[in-house]
């Protein structure tokens, strides 16, 4: 239980460092530390296809992307962000958790909970049976940002 | 179990509001798109915690893969179209994206 907890607040904290952290490479690194934790935690809760997946796909490939863009972009230089933004944050952070934990519990409370039927058979069987629209999902929306990035970064025609 | 389901529930809801804060107060580009990655974070993070504490994690899993690969399709297209509007505006401020002028 500690040690979830823990692992909690190391999310928290390197997610507020990766927005706060003013050199980018800083920030991208950030949250590959907190992708990083955020699979730990999957894996603790007994979820190890989304622990894999979560590490692999979002600590690994996002951050790759990540620094790419980074690294293309470097030589438009950098923005300057209103001081405000920084200083303000803690104040906005603790009016927030202040509303939520005010309101979430009898937002809760109101909402009925729907019976859940205990679970038989493994994760391929949810997936591959009782998943399957989602499947089809998946591959329509990475067959769209495929050919969304092809569109983006096509050859311009000389009638242009 | 509720107990600690309302410890996930607060993670979740400080990076929701972290990404939030950050989405409404940068200007680089590449800065909002990190706060929208905390934001997703977050609502993984409640998926697969409520699947948990309502005993069926295998379908939460799957959910949260599904939301995996949604947010990489995401991420891939949306820098793909920082890098466009960066070499259009030749900068990576989001106010300069008002001028939306061929």
């Amino acid at each position: 239980m500690i040690l979830q907890i823990t692992l909690l607040v190391g999310l928290v904290l390197f997610s507020v460092l990766a927005i706060l952290a003013k050199d980018l490479i800083k920030s991208a690194i950030c949250l590959a530390v907190s992708s990083l934790l955020l699979g730990v935690v999957f894996f603790r809760l007994g979820a190890p296809y989304a622990g894999v997946f979560e590490i692999s796909v979002v600590a690994g490939l996002i951050t790759v992307l990540f620094i790419l863009t980074i690294a293309l972009t470097k030589a438009e230089g950098d923005v300057r962000e209103s001081k405000l933004a920084r200083i303000a944050f803690p104040l906005f952070f603790v009016v927030f958790a202040l509303i939520d934990a005010l309101v979430m519990k009898g937002l809760l409370e109101k909402i009925p909970l729907l019976e859940a039927a205990p679970e038989a058979g493994s994760f391929s069987d949810v997936l591959w049976r009782e998943r399957t629209f989602d499947l089809v999902g998946q591959l329509a929306v990475i067959l769209a940002g495929v050919f969304a990035v092809l569109a983006l970064f096509r050859k311009r025609d000389n009638h242009d | 179990m509720i107990e600690t389901w309302y410890i996930y529930l607060a993670a979740a809801a400080a990076l929701v509001g972290a990404g939030l804060y950050c989405l409404l107060s940068m200007r680089n580009l590449i800065k909002l798109f990190i706060g929208i990655e905390v934001v997703a974070k977050g609502v993984s993070l409640i998926l697969l915690a409520t699947g948990w504490a309502r005993k069926s994690v295998l379908v939460a899993q799957s959910l949260v893969v599904t939301f995996i690969v949604v947010e990489v399709a995401l991420v891939a297209t949306a820098l793909a179209l920082i890098i466009n509007t960066t070499k259009h505006t030749k900068s990576l401020d989001v106010r300069k994206l008002s001028r939306l002028k061929g």
